[in-house]
């Protein structure tokens, strides 16, 4: 009966320590789950997908930026309606010089589409660097299309000029991209000759135009950039 | 009493197999808070550190739909290592008791360990041929199993035969022995039964209680695809929908795909891929190249057209090998991937495929998923992140019945 006893306790012992070692890990197991989904929210997540915002979108860029996307139509409406000189020049709330400082951080983002003196056709280069430049989204949310005209003829004519400039750019893209965002991305401003003129510095910039680069052959243009930033 | 040197030996070899299942067992069952472990992966667990890295060994072995049964109707799954502590322990308790046995008994008593035995060394002989062929990853916890199994049928041999010389001498054993055996023999298997099922049901008492989580790690806000970037893959067509985000040289994608296959729950779904290479070269969202050559070879998948299913599995099968030579020459996966599929050469790199990933990305953006990979949503529906792993076939089995009971998904919160 002894033997048999002790065989009897030594086959508990054997049966009870997987049993009593299982029974203890699960059951930890099972109140580590409880406290992690107590705490889940007070943990950090798991980083979330969001469009690009790069180290240049100063607080004060945004402003200005979604200042005039609001007033342009982009923002809000979800249209493209464009913004026209003297609007452009309310929104932005800067000089010429300042609104123009602005881009200067996007100066490896942006390409002037340049247009020959009074046309708002694009040419063949002109669509190279332009689909170049849309193609390259990457993260960015919104394309700027800022044209321009030099300050030759009436101010009426350039501001319509610089408009055309602006819907040809649109009306490429349009055509060229089958992208059901389009109208939501891209906000477009046409200056004419009458705020924001382009100095001589952007000559170093992306240019669709092969020739010399003064002041006047800039501003016969259409600045086109992504904005890296959320807004 | 010569069989008593092989005893002792076959008792260390049956704590040593016991101390090799524990900790294996220990490693699977801390899964089950559904987070993220370290495991043991070494010869001498407890002592070495335990290893967090995906592609140890050990941890190929445990995540693979081999290390465990029953997946579809216990969380995780009845791990193989817990009836191998439960086998363990149940030898180690016959061991002892054959040294307190005398004459004929005690024969028969190791001849029953010798018959015991073969229990493990087959179990190992078969995880071993799945772990070299299938999985192809040399898990040392498990060979710790498979070397502890063969010394005690070794042992319990030598003890055996020992033990019948030893028997010979003494007396002559007869019909009356014979019979003894036979009623021996049953009750261990009964006992053999018993050491098994008590741990397991233990173990199914105990669990915590999963079925709250199905389903409820949110949904899609923005499911449809406006701009044409998914592509079907995998083998069904028919079932119900599915997107699955993902990265073609992410390793976590590959266990993913191979446990899914595994589980042959693939077939109920109907796959689309969203790729979201987790590669700074293309994806925005990643401070650096987490797996280099990713954007490439993504182009390559959204390239494929009707060989997505080829494109996908060679870019699994070389990942390595891709990952490392993108980082030493960023051309390097290009040339690799038309190399095996010349065809694609026009089209990688092209501004439209370009284009094609980047709008890929901004339905990430557009649904604001977390930035990791490999993600499921069936319907919409997510399937938790915790539940890629171990928890997939109980997980996914639950949101195909309820998606069938039109459930899915109704008590959801945002991913």
């Amino acid at each position: 009966m002894t033997s048999t006893a002790s065989r009897l306790a030594m086959g508990a012992a054997c049966l009870a320590f997987p049993s009593i070692l299982v029974f203890s890990w699960v059951a930890s197991a099972g109140e580590r789950l409880e406290t992690a989904e107590q705490t889940a929210a007070a943990e950090p997540q798991v980083a979330v997908a969001e469009a690009a915002e790069e180290g240049y979108c100063s607080a004060d860029l945004k402003k200005i930026l979604r200042r005039v996307l609001t007033s342009c139509g982009l923002l809000g409406s979800g249209e493209v309606r464009g913004c026209q000189p003297v609007e452009a020049k309310n929104v932005a709330t800067l000089g010429g010089d300042d609104f123009n400082a602005l881009f200067r951080p996007l100066a490896q983002r942006a390409g002037i589409i340049q247009f020959d003196k009074d046309k708002a056709e694009l040419d063949p280069g002109d669509t190279n660097l332009l689909n170049k430049m849309f193609a390259d989204q990457r993260g960015a949310s919104y394309f700027f299309v800022v044209a321009r005209s030099s300050p030759e003829g009436s101010v009426q004519h350039n501001r319509e000029l610089s408009q055309g400039r602006a819907q040809a750019v649109m009306s490429h893209l349009r055509q060229t991209f089958n992208d059901p965002d389009l109208d939501k991305e891209v906000g477009l401003l046409w200056l004419g000759e009458e705020f924001a003129q382009l100095d001589q510095e952007f000559c170093q910039w992306q240019r669709s135009g092969l020739g010399e680069c003064s002041e006047k052959e800039l501003n016969r243009s259409a600045f086109v950039a992504w904005i890296d930033c959320r807004l | 009493m010569r069989d008593r040197p092989f005893i002792v030996l076959y008792l260390l070899a049956a704590t040593a197999g016991l101390f090799f299942a524990s900790f294996s067992t220990f490693d699977f069952v801390q899964h089950l808070d559904r987070q993220v472990h370290s495991i043991h992966c070494s010869f001498v667990p407890g002592l070495a550190e335990p290893d967090l890295a995906s592609s140890s060994g050990c941890q190929v072995t445990m995540m693979s739909p081999y290390s465990s049964l029953l997946r579809k109707h216990i969380w995780g799954g009845l791990p193989i290592s817990l009836p191998a502590m439960a086998v363990f322990a149940f030898l180690l308790y016959r061991g002892i008791d054959v040294l307190g046995r005398q004459g004929r008994d005690r024969r028969a008593a190791a001849g029953f360990l010798a018959i015991a035995s073969v229990i493990p060394v087959a179990a190992s002989i078969v995880m071993g041929y799945i772990a070299m062929a299938k999985l192809d990853a040399a898990c040392k916890l498990c060979i710790g199993i498979y070397v502890a199994s063969a010394a005690c049928l070794l042992f319990s041999l030598l003890a055996w035969r020992s033990a019948s010389a030893d028997e010979m001498l003494t007396s002559d054993a007869g019909q009356h022995e014979h019979q003894d055996g036979n009623g021996g023999l049953v009750a261990g298997v009964l006992q053999g039964v018993a050491f098994v099922v008590v741990p397991v049901l233990v173990y199914i008492a105990v669990m915590p209680n999963y079925s709250g989580y199905v389903g409820k790690c949110g949904s899609l806000t923005q499911p449809k695809d406006p701009y044409g970037v998914m592509a079907s893959f995998g083998s069904a067509t028919r079932g119900i929908p599915a997107i699955e985000v993902f990265d073609p040289l992410c390793p976590a994608c590959k266990a993913f795909e191979a446990r899914l296959e595994a589980s042959g729950l693939d077939q109920k779904i109907s796959r689309k891929a969203l790729l979201f290479p987790l590669d700074d070269t293309c994806n925005w969202m990643v401070s650096s190249a987490l797996h280099p050559g990713a954007c490439t070879i993504s182009e390559a998948v959204l390239c494929a057209g009707g060989k997505i299913d080829d494109v996908v599995k060679w870019a699994f099968d070389h990942q390595d090998a891709i990952r490392e030579a993108a980082a030493k020459d960023p051309q390097a996966p290009a040339r690799m991937v038309t190399t095996k599929f010349p065809e694609l050469e026009s089209c990688i790199g092209s501004a439209e495929v370009k284009s094609k990933l980047n709008k890929s990305l901004r339905w990430a953006v557009a649904n604001h998923i977390p930035v990791l990979t490999p993600q499921l949503y069936l319907d919409g529906v997510k399937l938790c992140d915790e539940d890629t792993d171990l928890g997939l076939e109980y997980t996914l089995h639950r949101m195909l019945q309820a998606h069938a009971a039109g459930t899915l998904g109704k008590e959801g919160r945002s991913p």
